[in-house]
């Protein structure tokens, strides 16, 4: 079995606009891209992706309240091959608003700064040897508030949605920008008829470097995940089984990862009960989903994923093929979801579970991860306290990370020696030079 | 509500400063034409005592004033004159706007708070003079009231109080509060400007009416009817007045109570309203009751008419008005931003007013008639000592009254003058002191821009340099090379932008703006030019995507220059202007500064340009200092 070599990654930034200062928003759906004219700051979620052989990265708010700009946004960064975490926000802009990365494949990855106070377009940030320079960037225009506003394809080139419901994409290198489409455009097409497109919430390239955007369906039982090819756009989403038939579903989160498309979705029922959904696209279109993790009135505020071990999950052939998958959801569901929901599994457990694909952080504080469509979603040990981001991998790692104000720690999940239960130890304590009264 | 708040601190010392010396000038000037009056009447009447004469011969008393408006006009007179003196605490000047007024119209509807906004926003716009104004104008109608007795004048006086009553009842009280939720007499409705200026309007009834038999019972039944409403409101579920607390929560008239008894006050006072809270607070069912009850029972009697019920009615509605001054309005005059005693005070004066005018009339004179002179002297009327009519039964008929251009001769004016009694020439000059408020008033609300004394409020004044700018040559949006040289002959305004800050620079480039808009038709001698302040973003795409956002991309005499960062450094040393990286994702910290360079290529002016708040009035503040300053190295200040 040869391990495909990770090209593009796009960061999975968690696509649920939480609100987190404002405490709003009790659904875990992607509110969209919000209208342009920002007052108070409506964050991404947190979000961190690993690099296999490369790097990890994650992206945390830290400081204090968004409502005042005392919160700036960090990008931290862990090397591969080693155990410490490093500070690598780029530098020059205020980045109260939000920041959201792709990755452009080895040590690259270009960041986008969310617009906040009266800057109204995003400046961007590329690095290609793991953080340790930046050479700016720009798009004139704000970036949406969703953590999956920026992906990065073949060639440099960039795909971003803006916070006026557009999607933009750049020539190589990111230089120049040309408008890809519009919600409106969008919505109006067959695909986007189909699905009643009511807002954009992703973006991505597929493995072979077409433009895909996601967003928020009217339409039950519809997947709002559309590909750019010939000129025109199709639905390229999963056909959802027939348990979720009567479900509103929104594309949290989207990226690619190796020659793998991951989506995180949101599946909402008539009555208002909310699950989440993960989904893996083979190089073929065809995708699996996993069981239904049902929220209980949660929401998702941060995610993980690994590419390298949703790779090597996927390829191995784990998953089934196309939809089949979501079948086994309605079997392995009850097992993997009630575990997820009661908390009754994950504690305690006796080994480090297999190395997940996926993770996710509630608003309950709980933490569960998916290893792929065939796998159940497993409930964490109970996080350590402010934890904010989890990071899986590389390999069965599992670390997270704690942010209160501008102390950052980081955890691990780990078995202590002579213990076979998982607990979180502590690995790094790192003081965050928070520029606090800099932006106001 | 955008505009009215200046952003500044209540006890800014420049200008507070600024406040007082206004203050100072203008008591003065008013002094001045005191004595200026003065010695003219006086000497007039020296040179002519054919005027002194004719002002004591014509003197068959008039009718007498009747108690009820001698009542209102010296009570509301009194209470001008205090509002006008709570009118020059220091702190008004910054404090009326954000204060008083956006609060008090906070709960009104967006129209409401629209129509406030205005006037908040120009009193933001020039705080010292407003705040000067309101004292001479409340000041000067206090005195206008107690000087003019009758006549005229005094029915001016009356009508002065309506026009600014009515004026500071819609800008400054919201309308009395009338379209927002909770209202209540116990807390003021309907507003005690507009009592001012019903006072006003009974003031300047003309003469006729104030025996009038029906003046009394209409007065009385117009209070009746207002008082029988605010029983209904106050008797109205749902308002939160029937509870004392509502679970943790202190009800509405509980937590105005407690809230009036944190007011910087005397120990005493606040003791006694504190306690009041309490009270309410427990017996908040009780209290409303009885307030229903008593409303209820006084709007009856009042509208009754009968003077057997109205009496004891006025007594007890007195008594109910000082209590609820003292323990529920706590007076109004204190924490350093009461403007007014609240409105129990005037409607008790009203009240009583009102049951004096129902007296029947006095037994009228048989003598004769009289226009007394002194009532006259107001130049329309001008009436000299030949034009006295004293008309008696069977008196021969007057002759035809002059015209307009012999009234308005000197002669005549000086005699009219002479004749004028004391009184007169006090409430002239209290017209002086009202006209010393209103006319820098108009004149500021008529100007286009701040005053430049909230920008130096802000950062300090501007310095006045004389030195040869420092050269540059970099590239503007277009990707032009522009050099300083290049713009010698025309005035340049000079300042440091970062083009993705997310606070000061685009408030910076908006100030710029508006002074190029202020410069009118000498902004083609003006460049306005800013340089790239940032090590990192400093691109040409950069300073294109800012002037984009900030509408400049049009601006004809706009240029955001930029360069080599070698190049960009040299040119902030030679300009002191620090850029400097923040750690963590701060924004980059750059020195906010604006220089005037001439024509000539010499730095004249240097401005320290922190924009502070951003509010609409430090930002057209700052514009306006910029354009003087540029006006001023044209030679044009």
């Amino acid at each position: 079995m040869t391990i495909p070599r990770p090209s593009r990654v796009t960061l999975p930034a968690a696509a649920l606009a939480a609100m987190l200062a404002a405490g709003c928003g009790s659904t875990v759906a992607g509110t969209g891209v919000p209208a342009a004219g920002r007052t108070h700051v409506r964050l991404p979620l947190v979000t961190s992706l690993t690099v296999p052989g490369m790097a990890s990265w994650a992206i945390v708010d830290m400081g204090g309240s968004s409502a005042a700009y005392e919160n700036f946004w960090q990008l931290i960064t862990r090397r591969a091959g080693t155990a410490r975490w490093t500070l690598a926000t780029p530098p020059g802009v205020a980045d109260n608003g939000g920041l959201v990365a792709a990755s452009l494949g080895g040590a690259a990855l270009v960041t986008g700064v969310d617009p906040s106070q009266d800057l109204r377009f995003s400046p961007l940030a590329t690095t290609r040897d793991s953080g340790a320079h930046w050479t700016p960037g720009l798009l004139p225009a704000g970036l949406a508030s969703v953590p999956s506003a920026l992906a990065a394809g073949t060639g440099g080139r960039l795909l971003a949605l803006t916070d006026r419901g557009l999607a933009e994409m750049s020539a190589p290198g990111g230089a120049s920008w040309a408008r890809l489409t519009s919600l409106a455009s969008l919505a109006a097409t067959p695909a986007g008829r189909s699905c009643g497109l009511r807002s954009l919430t992703a973006a991505a390239f597929t493995p072979s470097g077409m433009p895909l955007l996601a967003g928020q369906c009217a339409s039950r039982g519809v997947t709002g995940i559309f590909a750019y090819s010939g000129g025109g756009w199709r639905r390229a989403g999963p056909a959802l089984p027939a348990a979720l038939a009567q479900r509103r579903v929104s594309v949290l989160q989207l990226s690619t990862a190796g020659h793998r498309t991951i989506a995180l979705l949101t599946a909402a029922a008539p009555g208002g009960a909310v699950s989440l959904i993960a989904a893996w696209a083979n190089p073929g279109g065809r995708w699996a989903l996993s069981a239904p993790l049902p929220l209980n009135g949660a929401r998702v505020v941060s995610t993980a994923a690994d590419p390298g071990a949703a790779a090597r999950t996927t390829s191995t052939g784990t998953t089934s093929t196309g939809t089949t998958a979501a079948a086994a959801g309605t079997g392995t569901t009850s097992t993997g979801t009630t575990a997820a929901a009661t908390g009754t599994a994950g504690a305690g457990q006796a080994a480090i579970p297999a190395a997940s694909t996926v993770g996710v952080i509630l608003s309950t504080g709980l933490a569960d991860t998916i290893a792929g469509p065939a796998s159940p979603w497993r409930q964490l040990p109970a996080l350590p306290a402010h934890a904010a981001a989890l990071v899986l991998g590389p390999g069965p790692l599992i670390s997270a990370l704690a942010a209160h104000g501008s102390v950052l720690t980081g955890w691990r999940l780990a078995a202590p020696a002579g213990s076979r239960a998982v607990a979180w130890t502590r690995t790094q304590v790192m003081k965050v030079p928070v520029p606090y009264g800099s932006s106001s | 509500m955008p505009g009215m708040n200046s952003g500044l601190n209540l006890g800014n010392p420049l200008l507070i400063a600024a406040f007082r010396s206004a203050l100072l000038h203008q008591g003065i000037a008013a002094l001045v034409i005191l004595g200026v009056l003065a010695l003219a009447w006086v000497s007039v009447r020296e040179w002519r005592p054919a005027a002194r004469g004719a002002g004591s011969a014509a003197g068959v008393a008039p009718d007498a004033e009747p108690s009820w408006r001698l009542l209102l006009r010296v009570g509301f007179g009194i209470i001008w004159i205090f509002d006008g003196l709570l009118q020059a605490q220091p702190s008004m000047v910054v404090g009326l706007p954000s204060r008083i007024i956006e609060p008090t119209a906070a709960s009104s509807p967006a129209w409401v708070q629209h129509v406030v906004n205005w006037a908040g926003t120009a009193w933001s716009y020039h705080p010292v003079q407003a705040a000067a104004a309101a004292v001479w104008i409340q000041v000067g109608i206090g005195c206008w009231l107690l000087a003019a007795r009758r006549g005229r004048w005094s029915q001016l006086a009356g009508l002065a109080s309506v026009g600014w009553g009515l004026t500071v009842w819609v800008f400054g009280e919201a309308f009395g509060g009338i379209f927002a939720p909770g209202l209540t007499w116990l807390f003021g409705a309907p507003g005690a400007a507009l009592l001012y200026a019903a006072a006003g309007g009974l003031i300047a009834m003309p003469r006729r009416y104030w025996h009038a038999r029906w003046l009394g019972r209409g007065m009385l039944a117009v209070l009746g009817l207002f008082f029988a409403g605010m029983a209904v409101l106050q008797a109205w579920p749902g308002r939160g007045f029937w509870q004392g607390h509502l679970g943790h929560q202190a009800g509405t008239l509980t937590g105005m109570v407690q809230s009036m008894a944190q007011t910087p006050q005397p120990g005493f006072l606040a003791a006694w309203v504190r306690g009041f809270g309490s009270f309410t607070a427990a017996h908040g069912f009780g209290v409303n009751l009885f307030a229903v009850i008593a409303l209820a029972l006084i709007g009856a009697a009042l509208l009754s008419g009968r003077p057997a019920l109205i009496r004891p009615t006025v007594i007890v509605m007195v008594l109910l008005c000082l209590a609820d001054w003292v323990l529920i309005e706590d007076m109004g005059i204190f924490g350093g931003l009461g403007t007014d005693p609240n409105s129990m005070i005037p409607i008790a004066l009203l009240v009583i007013a009102g049951y004096l005018a129902l007296a029947p009339a006095p037994a009228r004179a048989v003598a004769p008639d009289t226009v007394a002179v002194a009532d006259t002297v107001a130049a329309a009327d001008t009436v000299t000592v030949a034009d006295t009519v004293t008309v008696a039964s069977g008196a021969e008929p007057a002759a035809p009254a002059p015209g307009w251009r012999r009234r308005l001769s000197p002669g005549r004016l000086a005699a009219a003058f002479g004749s004028a009694d004391a009184r007169t020439v006090a409430a002239a000059w209290a017209l002086a002191v009202t006209i010393i408020g209103v006319f820098p008033l108009a004149a500021a609300a008529a100007s286009r821009s701040a005053s430049t004394q909230i920008a130096q409020a802000i950062d300090g004044s501007a310095v006045a340099l004389n030195y040869q700018a420092p050269g540059f040559r970099l590239t503007d949006q277009a990707g032009q090379p522009v050099s300083l040289a290049g713009l010698r002959g025309k005035v340049v305004l000079l300042t440091f932008l970062d083009p993705v800050c997310t606070s000061d620079c685009p408030l910076i480039a908006q100030e710029f703006r508006a002074a190029d808009q202020l410069l009118g038709a000498s902004r083609r001698n003006v460049e306005l030019v800013a340089i790239a302040a940032n090590p990192v973003y400093h691109a040409v795409a950069d300073t294109r995507a800012f002037d984009q956002q900030e509408g400049l991309a049009g601006v004809p005499n706009w240029r955001f220059l930029t360069g080599p960062l070698p190049a960009l450094r040299q040119v902030w040393h030679n300009y002191y202007v620090a850029a400097e990286l923040a750690p963590a994702g701060g924004m980059v910290l750059h020195t906010d500064v604006a220089y005037v360079i001439d024509a000539a290529g010499h730095t004249r002016t240097e401005l320290n340009f922190d924009p502070g708040p951003g509010t609409a009035a430090s930002k057209s503040s700052f514009a306006a200092e910029l354009t003087d300053a540029a006006l001023k190295a044209m030679g044009r200040s």
